[in-house]
C-alpha cells in the first residue's frame, strides 16, 4: 500500500507524541484517496513544524507562527488543493494567535492541526500559551502565573466551522478526526494532545490517558452553546472528538463568486487593451 | 508662457480636494499641463488641508513655490498661506483681515457656502469656487460646462443644470469686482484641445501592477500606500484579482508568499512602519526563493512619524532589511509613467530571478498628479516562468545560473518542497554545512546577473557640477537644473530609478561625473552613502531635507548654488 511517509530521518525524541500523530495523518491522507501532489502541508517553526518534511506531499515550511496566512494564500489561489497547516501550540497559539482568530473569520478551506504538548520543546522547555498556571520551568522557576489559553473554547465562541480535539495516544480516533477535518469544507481546527516526553513531566501519556474520554455518540456537535460548555471541560475529564461543526460558506467560494472567475494562474490578460481601456480614466 | 500656482486651503471635509480635481480636469481640457499635490493632516475632519494646482502650457513635473492665487475656504487658510502669496497674487474666499501691509496682494471676499445655500444646497459651494477661479484665470466657461456635463451625466439633467448655474454664479460674483491681475492673455479654450492625461502616483502604481498581471494583493491599509489598494480592489472583479485586507502586515506578506508559491503574481504594499513588520516575511520570500513585489510608500519616521508627509528615509533600511544576505532589487519610480513601467519590470524580474523586488514610492509620488501628453506601456509583462516537473523534481536544484526551475504545487506529479530553514536540493531542511555554502552561493550568485538587468540612471551632462537624486524628486531636480542652466550655471543631472543592484558600467560611469551634489529627502544622505560604498569615492556634497515636505524648485536652486559656492 502507498504510504505518505517518506524516507527522511526523523529528528524527534524517542517516544515523542509526534510519531503517532504523523502516522495518523499519513494514514488519513492515504485512506482519503489523496495524491501527494494534491496535498500541501504548511508549517511554522518548532519540533511539530518538522512533521511535513516526513510526509510525501507538497510542503511549505515557513516562519514561526505564520503557517495560517501562507496556507490561506495557497488555498485562495488554488482551491483544488488540500491544504493543511500543521505546527505546535507555541507556533499556532503564541506567535500565530492573531492569524488563528482571523482565519476563523475568513473561513478558508484549510485544516489546522496543532501539536499541543503544553510546552516549548525545541527551545528546551519554556511554558507555552497552553501550559497550566503554576507550570515550573527554567524560565518560569516560580511557576507561570498566567492562565492557560483555551483554543477550542475560543474557536467555538467565534463560530469556527470545525473544532475538534484528538489525543496522540489514540491513533485510530485521531485518524478519524483528521479525515473528517480534511474533508470538511471550511476552516478546521484540530488540537492534538501530544505529550512531550522530555520537557513536560506533568502532562505525560499517563496523565492524559487517565483523563481523556471520547465524546459519546449522542453528543450533538451542531449545538454551539453545548459545544462551548464541552470546550471548557478540562481537568479530571478531557473530551476528545468533534466538538463543534457548523457549515458555512468558505472564503474562496465567496471570493470567486464575487469575482466571477475561477482560473487565476497565468491569466490571459490582454495588457494592451486593458491599458487602452483604463487610460480613459486619466483623461 | 503662463506658469501659475493656485493653492486651495480649508478644513478636511470642506471640498479642498474636489475643487483641485475639478479645476485640474478643466485645465487639462484647456490644453494646459497640470501638476497637483495634496498637503494634509492625519485626521478625517477639521485640521488644515491644502491642494496645490500648478499649470502651464509647457510640461511641468514639480510643485510650485509661490502662490499666484489663494483660495481660502476658511479663516485659517489666509493665516497659513498668505506669506507664500506673490506680491501680485490674488486671494479669494473667506478673508477675515486685510493682507499684511508687506503683501500688497489684492483680495476678493466671497462666501461660497452662503451662495450655495441660495442655490439650495451647500454641495454647490465647490463648483461656485471653480466658477470664480475660471473667471479670474480667464478660462472659457464652455470647456468647464462640457466637463460638468460629462461628470454629472449619470445624475441627470437637473443636476447638470444646477451645477452650471453654480459655475455661472461664481463667475458673476468675480465680474462684480475689479481684478488687478490678468492671468491668461485671452480665453484660449479652443486653441489647444490636444489630449492630455492626468495621472496620480498611486493610480499609476496600481495600474502598473494590473498590467503586470498581478492576481493576488494582500495588504493592511497604511498611508500613503492605501490608494494603490483602493485602485486595485476597485478593479478586482474586472480583472480577477484576489484582494485581501489582512489582519496585519505580517499576515499580508505571508499570504502573498503563499499565493506566489501557488503561482499567483502576488504583491503587498505598505509604508515604512508596516514594512518593519514585513521584514521577517521578506527573508522568507528570499530563502524560499518565492517571487514577490513589495511597495513601500515612504513617510517620515521612525515609528509612526509624520503619517501624511513625505520622506526618502527608508532606502538604507530596505537595502539591508532582514537578517543575513540575499539578493533583491530596489527600484524607485520617478513619476507616474515610470511607475507603470517599473511595476511591470518589478513583476517580471521578481519572477525571473525568484527574488523579492522592493519599490520605493513616497507620499509625494503617491498623492501627486502629473500631466502627460501621452501615457504608454513601455514594458511587456511576461508570463510566470514555471516548469512541469515529475517525481524527480527538486525545487532547489543547484543550477549553474543560480535560478532553479520553479514548479507549482498541484500542477504536475512534482512535489514542491519550500523551506525557510536551510535546505537540500529537494527542499528538506538540512544542517549539512557544505550544502549550506552551496545553497547560499546559489542564491547570492544571482546578483551578478541581476546587475545586468538594471537600468542606468537618467543623465544630462553639465560642466561645473552634477545634481544627483533618486525616486520622486526627479521632476523638481529636472526643473531646478533647467533653470540653473538658463541662468548660466552649467549643472548636470544624474537621477536613479534602479538603485540596487547597480551595474558595473554604471558604477564606473558615476565616478566620472563632475562634482556630484546628492539631493535626498533624508538626514544622512543614504544614496550618497550607497554610492560611496559601491564606488569607493566620496560623495560629500549633499542637500538633505527631512521636514516632511517635498523639495521646492526655487529653494533647491538656492541650496545648490550655496553648496557649489
Amino acid at each position: 500500500m502507498f504510504s505518505f511517509r517518506n524516507q527522511l530521518e526523523i529528528a524527534w525524541c524517542p517516544g515523542c507524541g509526534n510519531f503517532n500523530l504523523l502516522t495518523a495523518l499519513s494514514e488519513a491522507l492515504v485512506e482519503l484517496g489523496l495524491k501527494p501532489s494534491q496535498v500541501v502541508l504548511v508549517s511554522g517553526i518548532g519540533q511539530a513544524a518538522k512533521a511535513p518534511h516526513y510526509i510525501q506531499a507538497n510542503v511549505f515550511n515557513g516562519l514561526h507562527g505564520r503557517s495560517i496566512p501562507v496556507a490561506f494564500g495557497i488555498q485562495s489561489v488554488n482551491p483544488e488543493l488540500t491544504v493543511i497547516a500543521e505546527s505546535g501550540d507555541g507556533c499556532m497559539y503564541g506567535e500565530g494567535g492573531n492569524h488563528l482568530i482571523h482565519a476563523i473569520r475568513r473561513n478558508p478551506n484549510i485544516t489546522v492541526i496543532v501539536h499541543d504538548n503544553q510546552v516549548y520543546g525545541l527551545t528546551k522547555g519554556q511554558a507555552s500559551p497552553t501550559s497550566e498556571a503554576g507550570f515550573v520551568s527554567k524560565t518560569q522557576p516560580l511557576g507561570t502565573v498566567s492562565e492557560s489559553f483555551h483554543p477550542l473554547a475560543l474557536a467555538v465562541s467565534q463560530n469556527a466551522s470545525f473544532v475538534a480535539r484528538g489525543f496522540a495516544g489514540d491513533k485510530e480516533e485521531l485518524k478519524s478526526i483528521f479525515k473528517q477535518a480534511i474533508q470538511w469544507k471550511g476552516f478546521s481546527l484540530v488540537d492534538v494532545l501530544q505529550p512531550c516526553v522530555t520537557f513536560n513531566r506533568i502532562n505525560t501519556f499517563g496523565w492524559y490517558k487517565s483523563r481523556v474520554y471520547s465524546l459519546p455518540e449522542d453528543y450533538d456537535p451542531e449545538d454551539q452553546v453545548g459545544a462551548f460548555k464541552i470546550s471548557l471541560e478540562w481537568g479530571d475529564k478531557i473530551p476528545t472528538g468533534i466538538i463543534y461543526r457548523h457549515s458555512k460558506p468558505i472564503f474562496s467560494d465567496l471570493v470567486f463568486e464575487k469575482l466571477g472567475r475561477k482560473e487565476f494562474l497565468n491569466p490571459t490578460r490582454n495588457y494592451q487593451s486593458i491599458f487602452e481601456d483604463e487610460k480613459h480614466g486619466f483623461e | 508662457m503662463p506658469d501659475i500656482t493656485i493653492t486651495i486651503g480649508g478644513e478636511a471635509g470642506q471640498g479642498v480636494q474636489t475643487i483641485g480635481e475639478v479645476l485640474s480636469r478643466i485645465l487639462i481640457r484647456n490644453g494646459f499641463y497640470v501638476f497637483s499635490i495634496q498637503d494634509y493632516h492625519s485626521r478625517i475632519r477639521g485640521g488644515h488641508n491644502s491642494v496645490q494646482v500648478r499649470f502651464s502650457d509647457q510640461p511641468i513635473q514639480a510643485i510650485g513655490t509661490d502662490t499666484d492665487l489663494l483660495v481660502c475656504l476658511n479663516h485659517e487658510t489666509q493665516e497659513i498661506h498668505q506669506t507664500a502669496l506673490k506680491k501680485d497674487g490674488i486671494m479669494i474666499g473667506t478673508i477675515s483681515s486685510p493682507p499684511s501691509p508687506s503683501l500688497p496682494s489684492s483680495m476678493v471676499s466671497i462666501h461660497f457656502n452662503e451662495m450655495a445655500k441660495e442655490l439650495g444646497n451647500r454641495i454647490f459651494a465647490n463648483i461656485i469656487a471653480v466658477g470664480a477661479l475660471i473667471e479670474i484665470l480667464g478660462i472659457d466657461e464652455k470647456i468647464a460646462e462640457l466637463y460638468l456635463e460629462e461628470i454629472f451625466q449619470k445624475k441627470g439633467k437637473d443636476i447638470i443644470r444646477l451645477n452650471k448655474e453654480a459655475l455661472a454664479l461664481g463667475q458673476k460674483e468675480i465680474r462684480k469686482h475689479q481684478i488687478s491681475r490678468k492671468f491668461l492673455d485671452k480665453r484660449n479654450g479652443s486653441q489647444n484641445p490636444g489630449k492630455l492625461f492626468i495621472v496620480g502616483g498611486n493610480e499609476a502604481l496600481g495600474l502598473g501592477a494590473i498590467l503586470a498581471g498581478c492576481t493576488f494583493y494582500s495588504a493592511y491599509p497604511m498611508t500613503p500606500s492605501t490608494g494603490v489598494m483602493n485602485f486595485i480592489s476597485s478593479r478586482s472583479k474586472k480583472y480577477g484579482i484576489i484582494v485581501e485586507q489582512a489582519e496585519d502586515e505580517i499576515a499580508a506578506i505571508n499570504m502573498a508568499i503563499g499565493a506566489s508559491y501557488t503561482g499567483a503574481k502576488a504583491m503587498t504594499a505598505t509604508s515604512g512602519g508596516g514594512f518593519c513588520l514585513m521584514v521577517e516575511g521578506l527573508g522568507l520570500a528570499a530563502m524560499t526563493e518565492t517571487p514577490i513585489v513589495i511597495l513601500d510608500g515612504m513617510r517620515p519616521g521612525p515609528s509612526t512619524g509624520l503619517p501624511t508627509r513625505t520622506s526618502q528615509g527608508d532606502l538604507e533600511f530596505v537595502l539591508s532589511a532582514s537578517h543575513d544576505e540575499f539578493p533583491r532589487f530596489v527600484f524607485a519610480p520617478r513619476d507616474p509613467q515610470d511607475a507603470i513601467d517599473t511595476m511591470i519590470r518589478a513583476f517580471n524580474l521578481s519572477d525571473h530571478f525568484q527574488v523579492p523586488v522592493i519599490i520605493l514610492s513616497d507620499q509625494y509620488l503617491a498623492d501627486s498628479n502629473w500631466t502627460f501628453s501621452q501615457i504608454k506601456v513601455n514594458e511587456k509583462p511576461k508570463n510566470t516562468q514555471t516548469v512541469i516537473g515529475d517525481q524527480n523534481y527538486q525545487r532547489y536544484v543547484l543550477a549553474e545560473s543560480g535560478i532553479s526551475p520553479r514548479a507549482l504545487p498541484g500542477m504536475s506529479e512534482a512535489l514542491v518542497v519550500a523551506d525557510s530553514d536551510e535546505h537540500d536540493e529537494i527542499g528538506h531542511l538540512t544542517e549539512d554545512l557544505e550544502l549550506r555554502v552551496q545553497m547560499h552561493q546559489k542564491r547570492m550568485k544571482k546578483i551578478e546577473k541581476m546587475r545586468e538587468k538594471t537600468r542606468p540612471p537618467v543623465y544630462k551632462a553639465g560642466k561645473t557640477a552634477t545634481i544627483v537624486g533618486w525616486g520622486s524628486t526627479y521632476g523638481v531636480l529636472y526643473e531646478a537644473r533647467e533653470k540653473l542652466v538658463n541662468l548660466g550655471v552649467d549643472v548636470g543631472l544624474l537621477h536613479f530609478n534602479d538603485i540596487y543592484p547597480l551595474s558595473k558600467d554604471i558604477l564606473t560611469f558615476i565616478k566620472s561625473v563632475p562634482q556630484p551634489v546628492v539631493i535626498e529627502g533624508n538626514y544622512q544622505g543614504q544614496l550618497a552613502r550607497l554610492l560611496e560604498r559601491e564606488t569607493k569615492i566620496p560623495f560629500s556634497l549633499r542637500i538633505n531635507r527631512y521636514d516632511g515636505r517635498p523639495f521646492f524648485v526655487n529653494e533647491l536652486m538656492n541650496q545648490i548654488r550655496e553648496v557649489l559656492s
